[in-house]
C-alpha cells in the first residue's frame, strides 16, 4: 500500500490553468473615450458593425458557420487537430480603400525588425497621440530557436491609414516599446500584449481607439470588429471584418473573425455609442476561433500607464 | 520544444525572391498572426511551437502565391522551398 508523507496530500486539487485565468469577469470596469484626430474625414460610428459596401451581416455569417456537432471527434485529437485555420469557413474579409478616414487611419501597418535583422509585418492601433497597441510577440520575440533573434525588436516602421504604397499620413519609426514580464520572461500566451511609443504625435493627426474593460456577459455573444494588415492580400492593404464573439476567458476573448499573418496586434473594437473601444489584441489563429487578449483589469492599467 | 522552419523562397527562373511574405495558413495549435519577410537571399526560418503539420502560405507582392504542407519533426524542424508560379 502506497503511503504519503504528511504533507503530500493525495486529494490535493490541481488545475489545468491558475486560478486567475478562469475567474469570471461579471462587472463592467473603467474604459478610456476615442478621439477622432485633427484630420478631416471622420466616419461616425453606428451600430455595432462599420458601415462597409459588401460586408456579409454578422447574421448571415453566423448562420452559415453555425457548428454541425455531429462529426465530433475524441478530445483526445484536441493536442493535434483538426488544424488551427485563420480563415474560419468562407474568407469574409472586405477591403478598405479609404484608409485616410478615421476609423480607418488608426489602424497601422507595421514593418517590425527583429534583433536579428529579420523582417516582419504585423498590425498596431492608436490609444493615444505617441502610443499604439500592438500583440507582445510584435515588439518582442520569445522562444523563437534562431540564434539572436530573441528579446526586444530591434525597431518598428508605423504606417498609419496604409493603403499599398500609399502612406497618407507618413511613416514613424520606433525604437521603444512596452509590454509585460507574463509575455517577456514567461512566453504565456494569456499575457501577450505590448505597445509602441512613437518620437512623433502622429495620433494626433489619425486619432485614437478608446479601450475598456467589459464583463464577461457584455462579450459572450456581442460583435466585435478587426481591421488590419493581412500577409495574404496585396502588399499593404487593409482589411475589415467582424463577427461574434463565441467565447471568453479572464485572459482571452474568442471570435469566428478571419485573420492571416500580418494582422496579429490588431484592434478587436466594438462601436458603443458611436465610438470605438478596444477590448481585445488579436493575437493567434486558431481551430474554430481566433483570439486575441482580452483587455482585463490589469491589461486596462498598463494600457493607460503607457499612453503618451 | 519549438522547431525551427528554414525555407527559401524562388521565382520561377530559380531565382531566389526578398521580401517575399510567408506565414502559417494552418497548424496544429493557435498561432501568432504575424509574416515574416524573407532575406536579400529568399530565406527566412518560421517557428513551429510543436511538432506536426503545417501549412505555409507565402505571397509575392505582385500577387503570386503558393502554399505546402509540411511536417515539422520533434528535435528535427523542417525544411521547405517555394518554387513561385510564372505571372500570367
Amino acid at each position: 500500500m502506497t503511503e504519503y508523507a504528511e504533507t503530500e496530500d493525495p486529494h490535493t486539487s490541481v488545475a489545468s490553468e491558475p486560478e486567475e485565468l478562469v475567474k469570471p469577469i461579471e462587472e463592467e470596469g473603467p474604459s478610456e473615450d476615442p478621439s477622432t484626430g485633427e484630420a478631416p474625414d471622420v466616419e461616425a460610428g453606428a451600430g455595432e458593425v462599420e458601415e462597409v459596401e459588401g460586408l456579409r451581416s454578422v447574421e448571415a455569417v453566423a448562420a452559415e458557420t453555425a457548428p454541425d456537432t455531429s462529426g465530433l471527434e475524441d478530445i483526445g485529437v484536441a493536442s493535434f487537430g483538426p488544424t488551427a485555420e485563420a480563415i474560419l469557413g468562407r474568407d469574409d474579409r472586405i477591403q478598405i480603400h479609404n484608409t485616410s478616414a478615421y476609423p480607418w487611419r488608426v489602424h497601422s501597418s507595421l514593418l517590425i525588425t527583429a534583433a536579428d535583422g529579420s523582417l516582419w509585418i504585423g498590425t498596431g492601433w492608436f490609444i493615444s497621440p505617441r502610443t499604439l497597441i500592438t500583440a507582445g510577440h510584435c515588439v518582442f520575440i520569445k522562444n523563437s530557436g534562431v540564434p539572436g533573434r530573441d528579446g526586444w525588436v530591434r525597431s518598428i516602421r508605423v504606417m498609419p491609414g496604409r493603403n499599398g504604397s500609399t502612406l497618407p499620413y507618413g511613416s514613424a519609426t520606433s525604437t521603444a516599446f512596452r509590454s509585460v514580464t507574463g509575455w517577456t520572461s514567461s512566453g504565456n500566451h494569456n499575457y501577450d500584449y505590448g505597445a509602441i511609443i512613437l518620437p512623433t504625435n502622429l495620433g494626433s493627426t489619425v486619432g485614437w481607439f478608446g479601450f475598456g474593460v467589459y464583463s464577461d456577459s457584455q462579450l459572450v455573444g456581442s460583435t466585435v470588429n478587426i481591421s488590419g494588415y493581412p500577409g495574404d492580400k496585396p502588399a499593404g492593404t487593409q482589411w475589415y471584418h467582424s463577427n461574434r464573439v463565441t467565447a471568453v476567458t479572464a485572459t482571452k476573448v474568442y471570435y469566428v473573425i478571419d485573420t492571416m499573418g500580418g494582422q496579429s496586434g490588431s484592434a478587436v473594437y466594438q462601436i458603443r455609442d458611436g465610438g470605438r473601444y478596444a477590448v481585445a489584441v488579436h493575437a493567434y489563429g486558431g481551430a474554430t476561433a481566433n483570439h486575441g487578449t482580452r483587455i482585463n483589469r490589469e491589461v486596462f492599467d498598463n494600457l493607460s500607464t503607457w499612453k503618451a | 520544444m519549438r522547431e525551427v522552419i528554414h525555407g527559401v523562397v524562388r521565382d520561377e527562373d530559380g531565382r531566389r525572391v526578398e521580401a517575399a511574405r510567408v506565414f502559417f495558413a494552418s497548424g496544429p495549435v493557435p498561432l501568432p498572426d504575424v509574416a515574416a519577410l524573407t532575406a536579400a537571399d529568399g530565406t527566412f526560418q518560421l517557428t513551429a511551437p510543436v511538432p506536426g503539420r503545417y501549412s505555409l502560405m507565402c505571397v509575392l507582392d505582385d500577387g503570386r502565391s503558393e502554399t505546402r504542407s509540411i511536417e515539422v519533426i520533434r528535435g528535427g524542424g523542417a525544411l521547405v522551398e517555394f518554387e513561385m508560379p510564372a505571372d500570367r
